[in-house]
């Protein structure tokens, strides 16, 4: 135990070297699974209050945001991944540099999001407290695969799960079917409604929020603990988050696969605040390097959406974004397309016209639009 | 004037955007006054020569391994000998990834199993496992002279004789001798990474691996099948820009 600890201390303390050294979240945690793959194991047992994981396609940074200011705002002392990545490298991190030079947790729980993918593999080494499931859809098929390829190796991590652990599901959910189906403990299912008591519009986080209430459920909190923060709830980076640049207001929405760019078109739709949106579309690695998904997306929501709006196009596979507008029968002006994102902004902010703009990135385009209107990385 | 689509099975076999094809040709038609209709065919749609009267086009998308499974049957007992005359009879026809399979001799996976196709196209599919692994990637290939030569190609073609897409699939497909391949590629790995053939080009269909979807970036493709199937020699030129940016672009990304 002692050598254990003490290895730990070493692997930490050159871990917050690195960090320090602005390495990131990635490296450390890349290290330390080379020279201890199985450093995961047991941790469940360290948080005294037990480790809540959270996958899904779609909302997971969003749902684990909320549990973890629930949590804080009732005293609870908890550490997450928010800022580092949800591979298990960035858990590593993450939860190495939660611990004191004795070993033990300066938190009382843990609160992860995990990648779809990676979810079976770090159910092999702990067992969590809750366990919630948001959905599965279309993402990356370059990179994951079918999402029956998933569902299939999520099932038959939970026919392994130990009972200790609650399952939180989606009861609007397809895939929640076969899940709850194969867990031998106790499962919770949210749903999409809207308590009168909550303040958010859209239908996607009010299913966020569900979800997160019902984990906190289990530390005996109810709604009344948790209005305040969820209706003054400040998304995570990129959901919904408002940059203010050169007096214009940016207003992001994550667009990174169907259902998230579904999401937010028709929210868009909904609203007349913006005059201007800006789809940027890359196809780094990150992002999966096919991009026949923005197919996927409803045309008519997209024409409605865009209707009386200036519609400028970034990112890498700009012209690609814009062939898909141009198809669904959004007019576009030929200047207003660039695959440079600096250039493009540059244009937005010398039209006088525009006052609020809704930014539609997905992934990798979404941290260069932060890191040139905020002057700094997030990761 | 009316272009009439036969999309088959929809709901279980759109899984890589594949649906946007219908969508770029019900476009192009409108934009020269070409009224588009959409016949869905799914598994309850019972086939009578009535209802796919005058169709022109016959289309039908890639799908996951259980939609493919969900229609086999159907395709096989109550589909298959309609598609059969309709392509002998020259129809024209867009199959992609796991129905240009399907439209094959055989599909033999992984464990050996053989699963019998509708026997249109000469060729055959095999799965080499897991361990192997699959043909992902940007792609672009050069179409064959067959094709190139058509008249209701060449009138309508603005942009040369290659084509872009992505293309995802584990299964790798041989054609026999005799037949002709639609497009051979430059980039990526076409029907198997050995030969160098994509898809095949059986009378007016073709069979293709190849995703993006595969007419969003090649106007001259999207254009023929709605000239050929209508019999129109010229159709008006379109502004396309944008879609030309969008092709030009596909031919300078990586693998």
């Amino acid at each position: 135990m002692l050598f254990i600890a003490n290895q730990l201390n070493k692997i930490i303390f050159s871990g917050v070297k690195i960090l320090k050294g602005g390495k990131g979240y990635t490296l450390p945690g890349f290290i330390i699974l080379k020279l201890f793959p199985n450093i995961l194991k047991g941790f469940d047992k360290k948080y005294p209050k037990g480790i809540i994981l959270i996958s899904g396609t779609n909302g997971k940074t969003t749902t684990s945001k909320l549990i973890t200011d629930i949590l804080r705002s009732n005293k609870i002392k908890v550490v997450n991944n928010s800022t580092g990545s949800n591979l298990l490298r960035g858990i590593v991190t993450s939860l190495l540099l939660d611990l004191n030079l004795l070993g033990f947790p300066k938190s009382q729980v843990a609160v992860i999001e995990v990648d779809e993918f990676v979810l079976p593999t770090l159910l092999n080494f702990i067992t969590p407290k809750a366990l919630v499931l948001l959905n599965l859809s279309r993402d990356q098929l370059d990179r994951f695969g079918e999402t029956d390829t998933i569902l299939a190796k999520w099932v038959k991590a939970l026919q392994d799960l130990s009972s200790k652990t609650t399952l939180v599901l989606d009861s609007t959910q397809e895939i929640s079917i076969p899940l709850s189906k194969e867990f031998k403990g106790d499962t919770k299912f949210f749903n999409d409604f809207k308590h009168s008591k909550l303040t958010v519009t859209e239908f996607f986080n009010v299913k966020n929020i569900n979800a997160a209430l019902k984990v906190v459920s289990l530390f005996k909190l109810t709604l009344n603990d948790c209005l305040n923060v969820v209706n003054n709830f400040e998304y995570a980076y990129g959901r919904g988050e408002v940059i203010t640049f050169a007096d214009k207001k940016f207003t992001l929405y994550l667009a990174k696969n169907p259902a998230s760019l579904n999401n937010n078109i028709e929210s868009l739709s909904t609203t007349n605040t913006m005059d201007t949106i800006l789809f940027i579309l890359n196809d780094n690695i990150p992002d999966g390097r096919d991009v026949s998904w923005i197919y996927d997306v409803d045309p008519s929501n997209l024409k409605a959406a865009c209707k009386k709006k200036n519609i400028y196009v970034s990112g890498t596979r700009c012209f690609d974004m814009a062939t898909r507008l141009h198809y669904a029968g959004v007019t576009l002006e030929k200047n207003n397309i660039n695959p440079d994102i600096p250039t493009v902004l540059n244009l937005i902010t010398k039209n006088e016209n525009i006052s609020s703009v809704g930014v539609l990135p997905n992934y990798s385009s979404m941290l260069s639009f932060r890191k040139i209107t905020l002057g700094r990385n997030i990761l | 004037m009316k272009l009439n689509i036969a999309y088959f099975y929809q709901e279980k076999l759109d899984l890589y955007g594949d649906t946007g094809n219908i969508e770029v040709l019900k476009y192009r038609a409108e934009q020269r006054g070409i009224k588009t209709n959409i016949i869905n065919i799914g598994l309850d749609t019972k086939i009578k020569s009535s209802t796919l009267k005058g169709v022109d086009i016959v289309f039908m998308g890639g799908g996951p391994d259980s939609g493919q499974k969900d229609i086999y049957q159907d395709l096989v007992k109550n589909k298959g000998e309609y598609l059969k005359d309709y392509i002998a009879n020259d129809g024209v026809g867009l199959f992609i990834c796991g129905s240009y399979q399907l439209l094959g001799k055989y599909y033999k996976a992984a464990d050996h199993s053989i699963l019998e196709g509708l026997n249109i196209f000469n060729m055959y599919t095999e799965h080499y496992g897991t361990q192997v692994s699959r043909c992902i990637g940007n792609v672009v290939a050069e179409l064959s002279g067959a094709l190139t030569e058509d008249i209701y190609f060449k009138n309508n073609n603005y942009i040369g004789n290659i084509i872009v897409g992505f293309e995802n699939h584990g299964g790798r497909t041989f054609l026999e001798e005799t037949t002709v391949p639609f497009a051979t590629v430059l980039k990526g790995y076409g029907n198997n990474a050995e030969d160098g053939y994509e898809g095949i080009l059986h009378k007016n269909s073709i069979g293709t691996y190849f995703h993006g979807p595969i007419l969003s970036k090649n106007p001259h493709l999207a254009d023929f099948l709605i000239a050929k199937s209508l019999g129109i020699e010229k159709l008006i030129k379109l502004d396309d820009y944008i879609i030309t940016a969008a092709h030009n672009n596909a031919l300078k990304i990586k693998q």
